[in-house]
């Protein structure tokens, strides 16, 4: 945050249809002049439906809408009808048109999301992004009816984040659908949502979202701050914003975490941190984010805490396997082969005799080619990639061995490697693993364990220095913090994590009822058997 | 936001400081250190070190608490005068940069001996040199971060290889516990309190420690770990291989390693396993003696930032190890330095505690 990249402000002079140009502009009350700056405007544009006719049989008026967009049931029974034909009560009325705005709005639209606008560049945007405007003869305002009606996917189960237990419901592209998601969760008179438009041409919604009370005001300055700064013509995806908002951002680590859950945004929002969304985009982004989020899970939390420690143990454990694994392999074959067992030594020397390379060329040559292997997997057509795995365990695998490519040990410790890889739960957090292991590899080709230290020894400093939104990124590890360190390598019973993690600095500590006697009375768990339901309060 | 303390080390972060500075490359020829000094006595004659180690550690940290908001280079300008502080401050540095530089050799030696023996071990010592430059670019809060992570990988290999070797060891090859020469005891206690004087860096961290009340608890932990680790490793040593053995071993803990398999020959030898550990002990080490280098440096020509001396300082201090020929010379320059720098280290704090407490001199108490 130290270095913010100084907003290129030059570059939105060049820009012609920013509808800049109409922002100080009021409408006149003249159809004809609407008529023209909106055909100057939009240039014509053959999605743009233009519908002319009577208000109450005397009021000329022109209604405006992109076509594709725009709910036209709701326009015809809720607008077009009261408006063409008077209702009951005002039927034999005649209204004069100053008071006619007041009357439509008042007494006669049959629709919850009307407004009133005289500023063409709102006009302008409000049209774009779905609504309707209603422009009347002899009017100094035009209406705006919320009319947006675009076509979105079902609620399915998020695709990268599945869970055994847990809620089953993923975000869709629709950020109401998002927002109505975390609201359903979090019915809490606390829970703020700011919105704003960022991209020059795109105007994309991105909605940030915090609680009131237990979210640090300092982080949410900050985000506003960060967010004011973009300036891009647009955003298609959240994972534009993750890029400008990062703290280093030429670190391989992920200081972003993304997610398709909205359980678990609200999880994260209670515990004072901020999520961010960006209407089209399926995934939220939290800040600040620290290491240890990245191999945590849902189901770590609706699971009991026993198990699910073992399990995260074992996450953690894929992890480092997917960064040093490779490399330690190496190393001791060209290095210290005395460190395993003699038996296993002589089995591995035998499986690499036929082998012509020194084991570091080989086992970059296999991770290579892996990594080939799974960017096809992902780009491939589904039908096609199942017979693409087969072909690359099958054939690849066996044949090398065979050909006197690769040992056999050789390709156990990749496939170890890769399938380790792919437990981490954030896929950002995987690749940047994937990505170090290559430097690990090298420098234990050149200096065996020695060299692994160092390499690691580099990556801990870097991962020290690192900060999210001014956390330290091995936080609670170091620095340390007691309540954060039960949430860290094991999850503690939730009935032990009395109080919120101290390196988001949240506003309201206390997460379960009953922390403030610190006393002994709480290490005993749970109350005398007579009163084991805890009341709500 | 977050915590932009302006004093943001705590006293457990200072007592891990301490710890991970004073367990270094030192470990591996200590075990030899002591018996050389007094045969089967070892282990006494390591408490003996400790306790001088300790005196010296006490001495600084109670004059860090005297000045609360200066290192020992601001106030010894206070407590001596302008020209003398600077000439200790600048003794100070000297000695430090000579330190890192036999750390660095010394450690490059043991890689080059036992693990990589093809390599040239200036390539090794760069490495490590060039490892612990780039890691003193970084803030003290870092510093204390990296000291704070790096912690508890010193304990486990040593807790590890010191209960595995119980195996083997022999009650007997302790025994007697009485030395004979006292002239030899004496130095050797000298050369064992040497190994302590990373110790130093206590005196730049008081200042930012959020309670520098509490740093006299933080060097009490911190001597004691460190302390006990030292007399672990060295009666483990001597009880496996016996005070005669050990005088031909030149780094008896790495032979320790080599000695203990793991349980159901998971590792067959774990020399090499410990080596790989120990490179962030020794690292830790190097990190703290440069940082106080540069943070002398820093506070010498009064400049705000550190850093710049980071890469200035690499090719004296590179060249300063290679100066001694071989293993052997080596020794000799680390056991003679070290017993020097003890003037330094031990004596110079002594001389201003002395005369801050004569001339009541003391700093602004913490607000």
């Amino acid at each position: 945050m130290r270095k913010t990249n100084s907003p290129k402000k030059k570059t939105s002079v060049t820009v012609v249809h920013s509808l800049q140009e109409y922002e100080d502009r009021q409408i006149s009350g003249s159809l004809e002049e609407v008529d023209a700056i909106i055909e100057e405007a939009l240039g014509g544009t053959e999605d743009l439906s233009v519908r002319k006719f009577l208000i109450f049989g005397q009021h000329r008026a022109i209604m405006y809408g992109f076509s594709h967009m725009v709910n036209h049931v709701m326009i015809n029974e809720a607008i077009m009808r009261p408006l063409m034909q008077p209702p009951y009560h005002l039927q034999g009325r005649s209204i004069p048109v100053e008071e006619l705005a007041d009357v439509l709005l008042q007494e006669t639209l049959y629709h919850d999301d009307v407004s009133k606008e005289n500023n063409v560049a709102a006009l302008l945007r409000a049209l774009l992004g779905g609504e309707s405007v209603i422009v009347v003869e002899g009017l100094g305002e035009a209406l705006l009816v919320g009319s947006r009606n675009i076509d979105k996917r079902g609620i399915e189960q998020p695709a990268t984040e599945q869970v055994i237990r847990g809620p089953r419901e993923g975000f869709i592209e629709s950020l109401d659908t998002n927002l109505s998601l975390i609201r359903y969760r979090l019915q809490s008179a606390e829970l703020r949502v700011e919105m704003r438009d960022i991209g020059r041409r795109t105007k994309s919604k991105v909605a940030v979202c915090y609680m009131e009370g237990i979210t640090d005001p300092k982080l949410v300055e900050e985000l506003d701050r960060r967010l004011d700064q973009i300036d891009i013509d647009g955003v298609l995806d959240s994972g534009y914003l993750e890029q400008f908002i990062e703290d280093h951002k030429w670190s391989p680590f992920p200081q972003v975490q993304y997610t398709e859950r909205p359980d678990k945004i609200v999880a994260n929002l209670l515990e004072g941190r901020l999520a961010i969304m960006v209407d089209g985009s399926p995934l939220a982004l939290v800040v600040p984010t620290v290491f240890n989020q990245f191999y945590q899970t849902v189901e770590d939390y609706t699971e009991r805490f026993l198990l699910m420690s073992a399990i995260r143990l074992a996450r953690l454990v894929a992890l480092v396997f997917s960064l040093v694994f490779p490399s330690l392999y190496v190393a001791i074959i060209s290095f210290n082969p005395e460190l395993i067992p003699t038996e296993f030594a002589v089995a591995v020397a035998g499986g690499r005799a036929g082998v012509p390379f020194p084991a570091v060329v080989e086992v970059l040559i296999m991770e290579v080619s892996m990594e080939v292997l799974r960017e096809a997997t992902i780009r491939l057509p589904q039908q096609v990639g199942g017979a693409l795995s087969i072909v690359g365990v099958l054939v690849i695998g066996q044949a090398a061995v065979s050909a006197g490519f690769a040992s056999p040990i050789t390709v156990v410790i990749i496939a170890l490697t890769t399938i380790g890889s792919f437990a981490t739960p954030a896929y950002n957090a995987a690749l940047a693993l994937r990505l170090l292991r290559f430097p690990l590899i090298i420098m234990a080709g050149v200096f065996g364990l020695y060299g692994i230290m160092i390499g690691l020894i580099v990556i801990v400093n870097h991962l020290l220095s690192l900060k999210s939104f001014g956390v330290p990124y091995l936080s609670p590890f170091v620095p340390g913090d007691y309540n954060g360190l039960k949430d860290l390598l094991i999850r503690g019973p939730l009935g032990k994590m009395k109080r919120r993690p101290a390196f988001l600095n949240p506003q309201d500590t206390t997460k379960l009822a009953g922390t403030d006697d610190e006393s002994g009375e709480s290490e005993k768990g749970l109350p005398p058997l007579e009163t084991t339901r805890p009341s709500p309060s | 936001m977050g915590n932009t303390n302006e004093r943001p080390i705590t006293m457990l972060q200072t007592a891990t400081i301490l710890v991970s500075t004073l367990i270094g490359v030192g470990v591996l020829p200590l075990p030899l250190f002591a018996v050389r000094a007094a045969d089967s006595a070892a282990p006494f004659v390591t408490m003996l070190g400790i306790g001088f180690a300790s005196i010296s550690l006490l001495l600084l940290t109670w004059l860090g608490i005297r000045f609360p908001k200066e290192t020992i280079f601001e106030y010894s300008n206070r407590i001596i005068g302008k020209w003398l502080g600077t000439v200790g401050t600048l003794l100070v540095i000297l000695f430090f940069a000579i330190l890192t530089s036999l750390a660095a050799r010394e450690f490059g030696e043991v890689v080059v001996t036992s693990v990589l023996k093809s390599t040239p071990v200036e390539v090794t010592v760069i490495v490590m040199l060039v490892l612990a430059a780039i890691s003193t670019r970084k803030p003290l809060t870092l510093f204390a971060y990296m000291h704070n992570f790096y912690f508890p990988w010193l304990l486990v290999p040593v807790v590890l290889i010191s209960i595995l070797s119980l195996n083997n060891a022999e009650i007997v090859n302790l025994q007697p516990i009485i030395w004979s020469h006292p002239q030899k005891v004496f130095i050797g206690t000298l050369t064992i309190a040497a190994l302590f004087q990373g110790s130093f860096v206590i005196t730049v961290i008081i200042p930012s420690m959020r309670k520098p009340q509490k740093a006299m608890r933080a060097s009490i932990i911190g001597i004691l770990i460190a302390g006990g680790l030292y007399l672990v490793i060295v009666s483990a040593s001597v009880g496996v291989f016996g005070a005669e053995e050990i005088k031909k071993l030149l780094w008896p803990t790495l032979e320790l390693a080599k000695a203990t398999s793991l349980p159901a020959n998971v590792l067959e030898r774990l020399d090499a396993a410990f080596l790989a550990v120990w490179v962030t002990a020794v690292f830790t080490t190097l990190l703290s003696s440069y940082f106080l280098t540069l943070y002398a440096l820093k506070q010498l020509f009064k400049m705000q930032d550190h850093r710049v001396f980071s890469f200035i300082l690499l090719p004296f201090v590179f060249f300063m190890a290679m100066l001694p020929q071989n293993v052997t010379h080596l020794y000799g320059v680390i056991e003679d330095v070290g017993r020097i720098g003890l003037v330094i280290t031990t004596a110079y704090p002594a001389v201003l505690a002395l005369l801050a407490f004569v001339r009541k001199k003391r700093g602004e108490s913490d607000g």
